[in-house]
């Protein structure tokens, strides 16, 4: 049977119908790619954002370090956990630092927070928040001397600026207390107010020695990967890869940023709901249609069997008529969603003069332009679940067409 | 009596309806044989059961009593898919209304039935052309059913019904909605038909013209036979 012509030929014969469905799944597709694709672009800059404060996408830890971060709980050999982490498809970078709490003290004045020592050496902008933040003065150049940098408004607590001393005062890896003088290189400005009021970037080799950590000591790597997808992968393989290395844990965002974790998987149970309720309405449309388009024709279907056509042979006919409704529906949605895709992943909504500039939630800045950003596999999950659900709400109306008496609908047509 | 003797048979026939809660007997306790070739026509006034008594012989509609035989097969004790089947390959249907597959050409309406029973493509091409030929509808072939009169849609009917060489076609007022000229045609084409291919014919109809031509005439009143010319 020629089912795909004759369905074909059924969908021009009405073809405001047709259109008028097939807009309704390509608005379909129109609404799940901006649902989607916003929630794709907001939870990859969080999530991104969040890594390069420090962490990274995956964070290689003395055992327990991230349950209770501590200066006693240290890596021993952070060159053998970064060259092994950098042999690894899809690591774009991994940085040995050391974080803990220590007193800033300038002058008579002093306030508590946290310090990150890193290697100015092998750290980039593009995986480090605050390097790209700093707005006056530099990084400082060498991993053993006594630079720091401080955020704007810990500086401003402290009255301090560029060239004045600064006094860290920690606790060594053996309890000891130790001070440690240094000299301000830089500031930064985060825009995010705990970062800025807290923070101190100082020389990693400077740090291993005041806590005794030895050359090779940090607290942990942090991992970059260029795909967040990847990051199991990579936390599997950078496990492997240390097996026997002692008490060493292998975390992902998710464990080292539980809270965003969770704000992001509640944000995203919503975004699915809410594509879910958009989708049953949509269906509940393509339903109506073809369940009046199948009225429509109950005599024609009627005629068809008397002369022949097994009830299944309608159904399939119905459903072929579905497919080919959703095929168009997903061109016209192509269509339609390319051009406001294209806009909103170049150049996105600015939410500034709503929501400021420095907006945050789950403890990450949060960017005030919404972008959309649109993962293949969720494009396809998208195309394909708008077309199953058109194929699902004409399931009903084709067994309804496979149930028409042809006697009943001949009576009306005198025989 | 040989069932193969015949090509239809009812027997002790009843069809009752109801509309409402009134009891409508459209067939009533009716006998009826029909034999191979016959080009015969069920006549009466409206409401007769005409009608009921070829949906029932169509394997369409079932008999509320009696038993109802097509080519010796009691059409009471077969499933949904096997009247279905029945329908496809042993009876041909020429509706009042001509009731063709409006987004079919007549080539393709023609062809209906064979793609139904899965004929190959070459074979059923030589079958549809060479009926089309007969019916004189050969140079329509891509004329969809709003491109052709009446007469022209009820010779693709005929067509479409003797293209798969049923036992029997079965035509409801084939006549009804064509003027005279028209309705000598068709009839002129089912009466060749039915001599050169001994296609066997039942037509219901209130046309005198119809009944003029039928070999064989019975004639039916409240759903009781009244009259019948050939009475075995």
């Amino acid at each position: 049977m020629k089912l795909h012509v004759m369905a074909l030929r059924t969908l021009s014969r009405n073809k405001r119908r047709t259109l008028i469905t097939s807009f309704s799944i390509a608005f379909g597709i129109f609404l799940a790619v901006t649902f989607t694709g916003t929630g794709d672009y907001s939870y990859t800059s969080m999530i991104n954002t969040s890594a390069v404060m420090g962490l990274g996408h995956i964070s290689v830890a003395a055992e327990g370090y991230n349950e209770r971060p501590s200066l006693s709980r240290w890596l021993p050999d952070m060159d053998r956990v970064r060259k092994k982490a950098l042999m690894i498809d899809s690591v774009e970078g991994a940085y040995p630092r050391i974080m803990g709490q220590a007193m800033f003290a300038a002058g008579a004045k002093s306030v508590g927070g946290m310090f990150m020592g890193i290697d100015p050496v092998l750290e980039k902008p593009a995986h480090n928040f605050f390097l790209r933040s700093i707005v006056e003065g530099e990084l400082f150049d060498t991993v053993d001397g006594r630079g720091a940098v401080i955020g704007v408004e810990m500086a401003e607590k402290l009255n301090l600026r560029l060239g004045k001393k600064l006094i860290v005062t920690v606790t060594d890896k053996d309890g000891e207390l130790t001070s440690e003088l240094l000299r301000i290189s830089g500031m930064f400005k985060t825009g995010d107010h705990d970062a800025d009021s807290s923070i101190v970037l100082l020389p990693l080799a400077r740090m291993q020695q005041t806590l005794k950590y030895g050359t090779g000591g940090v607290s942990f790597v942090a991992v970059h990967v260029d795909d967040l997808r990847a990051v199991n992968r990579v936390r599997r393989e950078i496990n492997g890869s240390l097996t026997g290395a002692g008490n060493v844990e292998v975390l992902t965002w998710r464990q080292t940023q539980a809270d965003l974790s969770g704000l992001i998987a509640v944000d995203r149970l919503f975004n699915y709901l809410m594509q879910l309720l958009v989708g049953l309405v949509i269906a509940a449309g393509i339903m109506n249609t073809m369940q009046m388009s199948v009225l429509e024709r109950s005599r024609e279907f009627g005629i068809m069997m008397a002369v022949g056509m097994a009830p299944g042979q309608v159904v399939r006919m119905v459903l072929v008529e579905s497919f080919w409704l959703g095929c168009l529906g997903i061109v016209m949605g192509i269509v339609l969603t390319a051009p406001w895709f294209i806009y909103m992943s170049e150049t996105g909504i600015d939410m500034s003069s709503y929501v400021g500039r420095d907006y945050s939630a789950g403890g990450v800045l949060v960017d005030p332009v919404v972008k959309i950003r649109l993962f293949r596999e969720s494009a396809f999950f998208i195309l394909i679940t708008v077309f199953l659900l058109t194929m699902a709400a004409s399931v009903y109306p084709a067994i309804r067409a496979g149930r028409v008496l042809p006697v009943d609908t001949l009576k009306d047509s005198t025989f | 009596m040989m069932d193969a003797e015949y090509i239809a048979r009812l027997d002790r026939v009843s069809r009752v309806y109801y509309q409402g809660r009134v009891e409508v007997r459209a067939v009533d306790n009716l006998d009826l044989l029909i034999r191979p070739g016959e080009f015969s026509a069920l006549s009466g006034p409206s409401g007769s059961g005409k009608t009921t008594i070829l949906n029932m012989i169509g394997a369409l509609d079932m008999p509320t009593s009696g038993t109802v035989y097509l080519e010796g097969r009691d059409l009471t004790r077969l499933g949904r898919g096997e009247l279905s089947r029945l329908r496809r390959d042993r009876v041909g249907f020429v509706f009042q209304a001509y009731n063709l597959v409006p987004v079919l050409t007549a080539y393709e309406n023609a062809e209906f039935v064979l793609a139904l029973q899965n004929v190959p493509v070459q074979e059923r091409r030589d079958r549809v052309m060479a009926v089309l030929e007969e019916v004189g509808m050969a140079g329509y072939v891509n004329r969809r059913p709003d491109e052709l009169s009446g007469g022209q849609q009820q010779r693709i009917a005929i067509a479409r019904a003797v293209v798969s060489d049923p036992a029997i076609v079965l035509a409801d007022e084939p006549t009804a909605n064509v003027d005279l000229e028209a309705a000598n045609t068709i009839l002129d084409l089912m009466e060749d038909l039915n001599a050169r291919k001994g296609v066997t014919f039942l037509f219901s109809t209130h046309d005198r013209l119809v009944m003029d031509r039928a070999r064989r005439l019975v004639k039916l009143r409240d759903g009781r036979l009244e009259d019948d010319n050939q009475a075995a």
